[in-house]
């Protein structure tokens, strides 16, 4: 076995060759080599594969169209084999889109597609057509009805496993019932040992998919499996984005440095990403210059120092002045007079400050003049001026500064970087380092940059760190004082936020895709930047709403509740996170609750172990919203469904099988989110749920007790029984509806003895035409009429509801707007 | 004092409070002075103390109250039944008997319980749980001395000269004292001793005869009966009363239930407390003054003298000195202690001493 070893550029020959080598393998052999990984591992599980992936499929092309899904998936056993049929109402296939839908493995077209999609990543259906074929030998039976057609067309199709192409052996008109669709027939070798695991597929896609109407029949089932559509709201559609700035690894952003059709590296991220534009582009390009050239250290110019070197303003006009030559004495003196002048103006400057300075001033005089400045005398001339702002002096004379502090310890033989540096460690450290510290330090650092390259002081960050770690170390040993890692980072912060980026024109793309590194820094320089989040129009989250009417739909349960949360992005893909809970009915309160996980509204069936939504769910603490779970960690358990959704234009899965979503820190903190946010609710159903059962038992023992407590003192006192409804309503902290009729005039009396304001709906069915009706509407239905008040009565109130029937009457009162439990009605 | 109808008339009067409330769609309810030491208030017309102004309210509007008002209500009815049969029973028959009631609910679910309501209905009705015919497990002590008494027996009236007629033992305390009646005495002074064998050791060295002592036995912390007979004694007959108990804070409250009132019976300080009632031992001063065999104070001791301090019956110069110099020398002595100086040692020194020095005698 050849081992390769190569950097990219460095020998293309090798990658060619080895590509080459690679399609060399048969499909067949291929997937032989991978069905683990494919999720046709075994013929129980193959078959769940293939169900899944076209049923996937088959939702995809509805909802792309437009149309309601209505799936219907059969099984059935031909001899040694499995028959699956899918059939959908979707839009059908054109010939020549056959080998697109079935094509070759690992060429589906939405492998770089950013917008959320079942089958993301092409492996899909036509993994399921080839293991079909490698299995029984037969060839996938397509039929297919376009919108509109009178007759369906029927094809055959295998694979060439030896070219990995799609070859249709037989195309013939066929009639079919259906006035659109498409339907597949697979024949394989398979069991049904995986029944449960396609059961749960079937059932938490019609959860995920209330939109859709799917049945099942497989050889197990009496009946046909049928689950019919919760809502006609199809999911919302969605939009294709380009990538975000922030979600790119440096090989995908060399392949497109290399596909790009931009010249500029602006041009290339305003077109290529999505949320980038001139602006966003120049920041990124700016913290690409930092990165890739350096910035340039600015210095303070001459006449503003007061003490220390000695140079003036009046240095660098002589030094200007000594630079230019054969322009005349005017246009001399105005150059350098207007150089030196601007320049100390500035409070600090850099290289390619000067060089602007000089420019600007040279045109101007230029235009007084006459005289030409070429750019050789404007290079002198920033030359001459440059070096009185870093030496102080015009002389040739090297900068250099001596580590040894006894060399010039007094101010007076200070270069000028030293006196700045000085500053800026001074104001960068804590007050507790001494002055001979600082100014050590500065000497060493101002020692360091002179060894720069140029002087242009021209320094990456990182070369910058390296550089005050190394004469901080220096410091420490020679004079004996720390300088910490904190100090370091300070002094690190100070110098390079006085430094400025350059204006130099970033290197091309092409140049950039050459260079490993300066993508690596545009990379960086990419991340750096503050961009807006991802557009999310290209997901089509389920909705709060329609996640709890899945849920309601497939699970009897008492309780019911869903959260959506907003987009957030992982790895430059956005992605949303949604969650529900369904409790108690009849849902087996036994062992662990149900979870149920979905990917782009695909269910997961395998692997549930290894999936990000199962660490999450165990890590929660679920006791605290009134679940039980042994030992307060772990799946949770009761009579519970809880199901988490994740969609995304590219769900991180742990396999290609796309049976578990990877542990990524961004997804799952929204996934417990998501899942919190349903569990509170929960928590308040619960407690709610507990507080009315404590007041039912309650309830129950005083109904009990206070009949006998008033029968016992009615004996002793040799009374009548007492009439306790009052008592028992008061207790209660109940609400009491009482009747008094006296002579023709009802009288409905609502007591408040809750500590909750209530507003009620009454409604008196009388029998014979109520007259003077206290604030009260009354609707006359066939000889009854219904009398409704809609009183609200505070805390510890009472409202009368009052009006006048002729002659005996009957009555029915209802009371809504409070629970049962609540209400005492005697009326 | 209430008679037995009286006793009842309350009884149904509480009962038809009950019944009252019911009737009015109110919670039946029942309100109670709060037991409870800080609710505990000098009476400065007669001396104890009493409950002071808090109350508690046991109310039907929770399970609990509710039991417990039902509870009143089943007791009501037997107390009333047995007033009416003029028969009596014990706290624990009451308890015992709550089994047969045909509410499982109305049933008391420990003695203390029926204690508790018994004292709950003494104090919301006023009447004594004598008058309820209601009696405790033991009996009341005992009494020695130059008292002649008549008692009013279920078995007829019996004349008992409570040194001449009784043996070694004494006089038998009834458990409703208010039944005897005292005829002649030639008693100076009452003194109530703590131990029963002090009590022994004094009746053997004929201190009773010798000084014309009245020894009533408190047989620790005295009964009902125990301090209702001392308060008549000290009230009808005039003489005064002493309190002969251990020298440590838990005989100290033993003094404080026979002159101040207890915290649980406090509604009926003013029929059973003698606040004129004096401590003659042994005082902490004593076991320095007598150089007592003493122990060390407990870490309990030391909580129940500082509580004691904070105890408003307490609060008075002579037991905030002697307390807080029990505190300081760290120890306490019993009655018997005294024996370390020979047996005739308390009746022929340590007696007369105090005694003396108190104006007893």
């Amino acid at each position: 076995m050849t081992s390769f070893q190569s950097s990219l550029g460095e020998d293309e020959g090798i990658a060619e060759e080895l590509a080459e080598s690679q399609r060399e393998i048969s499909i067949a052999e291929f997937f032989e080599k991978n069905k683990h990984m494919l999720g046709f591992d075994s013929g129980a599980r193959g078959l769940v594969t293939a169900v899944k992936e076209a049923v996937d499929n088959a939702l995809d092309a509805t909802e792309e169209a437009g149309i309601l899904p209505d799936v219907y998936v059969e099984i059935t056993e031909v001899g040694d084999y499995y028959r699956l049929v899918i059939e959908d109402n979707g839009p059908g296939i054109t010939k020549e889109q056959l080998p697109k839908v079935f094509g070759k493995l690992l060429y589906g077209s939405r492998f770089h597609k950013r917008e959320q999609n079942r089958g993301q990543q092409g492996i899909g259906i036509s993994a399921a057509v080839l293991y079909a074929q490698l299995t029984s030998g037969q060839p996938a039976k397509i039929t297919s009805r376009p919108k509109g057609q009178s007759e369906a067309q029927y094809f055959e199709l295998i694979i060439d496993t030896d070219t990995n192409e799609p070859e249709i052996s037989v195309d013939e008109t066929t009639s079919w019932d259906r006035p659109h669709g498409t339907r597949i027939e697979l024949e394989m070798e398979a069991n049904m040992r995986a029944r449960s695991q396609l059961h749960d597929y079937v059932k938490h896609t019609a959860v995920v998919n209330p939109h859709a109407r799917i049945e099942l029949r497989e050889p197990g089932l009496e009946e046909p499996w049928k689950f019919e559509r919760a809502t006609d709201e199809l999911p919302a559609e969605t939009e294709e984005i380009r990538p975000h700035p922030h979600g790119v690894e440096l090989g995908a952003l060399i392949k497109m440095l290399e596909a790009t059709e931009s010249y500029s590296v602006s041009g290339f991220l305003q077109e290529e990403f999505t949320r980038v534009g001139k602006k966003t582009a120049d920041g990124v390009i700016d913290q690409f210059r930092d990165r890739h050239y350096g910035r340039e250290l600015a210095w303070s110019p001459p006449s503003s120092r007061s003490t220390g070197t000695g140079a003036t303003s009046a240095d660098v006009e002589a030094a200007v002045e000594a630079a230019v030559a054969n322009k005349g004495a005017d246009a001399t003196s105005s150059f350098a007079g207007g150089v030196a002048e601007t320049v100390a103006g500035n409070d600090h400057l850099s290289r390619s400050d000067l060089v602007t300075i000089v420019g600007n001033v040279a045109d101007a005089v230029e235009d007084d003049t006459g005289r030409t400045f070429g750019s050789t005398v404007r290079e002198n001339a920033t030359e001459a001026a440059w070096r009185v702002v870093t030496t102080g002096s015009a002389g040739e004379s090297d900068a250099a500064v001596g580590d040894d502090p006894d060399a010039d310890d007094a101010g007076d033989g200070d270069s000028p970087l030293v006196a700045d540096l000085y500053a800026l460690v001074d104001e960068a450290t804590s007050t507790r380092k001494d002055d001979e510290t600082i100014r050590a330090m500065a000497e060493a650092l101002a020692f360091r940059l002179a060894d720069l390259e140029g002087d242009a002081y021209r320094i990456t960050r990182d070369d910058l760190e390296r550089l005050v770690a190394d004469a901080a170390a220096f410091v420490a040993e020679q004079h004996d004082a720390t300088f910490g890692e904190t100090a370091r980072e300070n002094v690190v912060e100070s110098v390079w936020s006085r430094a400025r980026t350059v204006p130099d024109d970033p290197p091309k793309v092409r140049d950039v895709a050459g260079d490993r590194d300066a993508a690596a820094d545009l990379l960086e320089a990419m991340r750096g930047t503050d961009i807006l989040a991802p557009p999310t129009d290209c997901l089509a989250p389920i909705t709060a709403e329609l996640v709890e009417a899945g849920l309601r739909k497939e699970y009897d349960a008492d309780f019911y509740a869903a959260a959506t949360r907003d987009a957030e992005v992982h790895g430059g893909d956005p992605f949303i996170v949604e969650a529900g809970i369904a409790y108690g009915g009849e849902i087996p309160a036994e062992g662990a609750v149900e979870l149920l996980r979905f990917a782009n509204r695909v269910p997961l069936v395998y692997q549930r172990g290894a999936c990000a939504t199962t660490d999450v769910i165990r890590t929660i603490g679920w006791r605290n919203y009134g679940l039980d779970q042994p030992g307060g960690s772990g799946m949770p358990n009761g009579p519970a469904v809880i199901s988490i959704h994740v969609a995304s234009t590219n769900v991180p899965f742990t396999s290609e099988s796309k049976d578990a979503i990877a542990n990524v820190p961004a997804i799952e903190d929204e996934i417990e989110l998501a899942v919190r946010e349903a569990a509170r609710e929960l928590k308040s159903y619960l407690n709610k749920r507990r507080s009315m059962q404590q007041r039912r038992e309650k309830q129950d023992v005083l109904g009990r007790i206070l009949p006998e407590m008033a029968d016992k003192v009615s004996e002793v006192t040799g009374r009548s029984r007492p009439d306790i409804d009052g008592a028992l309503a008061r207790i209660m902290n109940n609400v009491s509806l009482e009747r008094e009729v006296d002579d023709g005039t009802v009288r409905l009396v609502v007591e408040n003895h809750s500590d909750v304001n209530e507003r009620l709906e009454i409604t008196d069915i009388v029998s014979t035409e109520p007259t003077d009706v206290s604030d009260g509407t009354v609707v006359d239905m066939d000889g009854e009429w219904f009398v409704q008040w809609k009183p609200e009565v505070a805390s510890g109130d009472e409202r009368e509801l009052t009006y006048s029937v002729d002659g005996e009457a009957d009555f029915e009162v209802s009371v809504g707007g409070v629970e049962t439990e609540k209400l005492t009605v005697n009326a | 004092m209430t008679t037995e109808s009286d006793a009842r008339d309350q009884l149904i009067d509480l009962a038809a409070d009950f019944y009252d409330q019911f009737a009015a769609g109110e919670i039946p309810e029942m309100e109670l002075p709060t037991r409870t030491k800080s609710n505990i208030e000098y009476d400065e017309e007669s001396g104890v103390w009493t409950y002071g102004d808090r109350t508690s309210i046991r109310s039907a509007n929770s399970v609990n109250g509710a039991r417990k008002l039902l509870k009143a209500a089943y007791t009501i009815e037997f107390l009333a039944d047995q007033l009416d049969e003029d028969r009596s029973s014990t706290l624990r028959e009451l308890y015992y008997l709550s089994e047969s009631w045909d509410n499982d609910e109305a049933q008391f679910g420990s003695q203390d319980e029926s204690n508790d309501l018994i004292e709950d209905l003494e104090i919301v009705t006023g009447v004594t749980r004598e008058d309820f015919h209601m009696r405790p497990e033991e009996s009341g002590a005992t009494l020695m001395g130059p008292l002649e008494l008549r008692e009013q027996t279920r078995r007829g009236e019996r004349e008992i000269h409570c040194q001449k007629d009784v043996g070694e033992g004494g006089y038998q305390i009834p458990n409703n004292p208010d039944m005897i009646e005292f005829l002649d005495h030639d008693i100076d002074f009452a003194l109530a001793v703590e131990t029963g064998g002090m009590r022994d050791r004094l009746v053997e060295n004929g201190f009773d005869e010798a000084y014309d002592c009245l020894v009533i036995h408190l047989k620790g912390q005295p009964a009902r009966a125990t301090r209702r007979i001392t308060k008549r004694v000290h009230d009808e007959l005039d003489v005064p009363i002493v309190v002969f108990a251990d020298g440590d804070p838990w005989s100290y409250r033993i003094y404080g239930s026979v002159a101040y009132g207890s915290i649980k019976s406090a509604h009926l300080s003013k029929y059973l407390a003698t606040p004129e009632a004096e401590f003659v031992g042994i005082q902490p001063e004593d076991i320095v003054e007598y150089d007592l065999p003493s122990d060390p104070l407990s870490d309990s001791d030391v909580n129940a003298l500082e509580s004691e301090l904070e105890d408003p019956r307490f609060q008075t110069d002579y037991w905030e000195e002697q307390i807080e110099l029990q505190l300081d020398i760290g120890k306490k002595s019993e009655q018997q202690s005294l024996a370390s100086r020979g047996l005739d040692f308390v009746t022929d020194t340590y007696l007369p001493e105090r005694l003396d020095e108190m104006g007893v005698i």
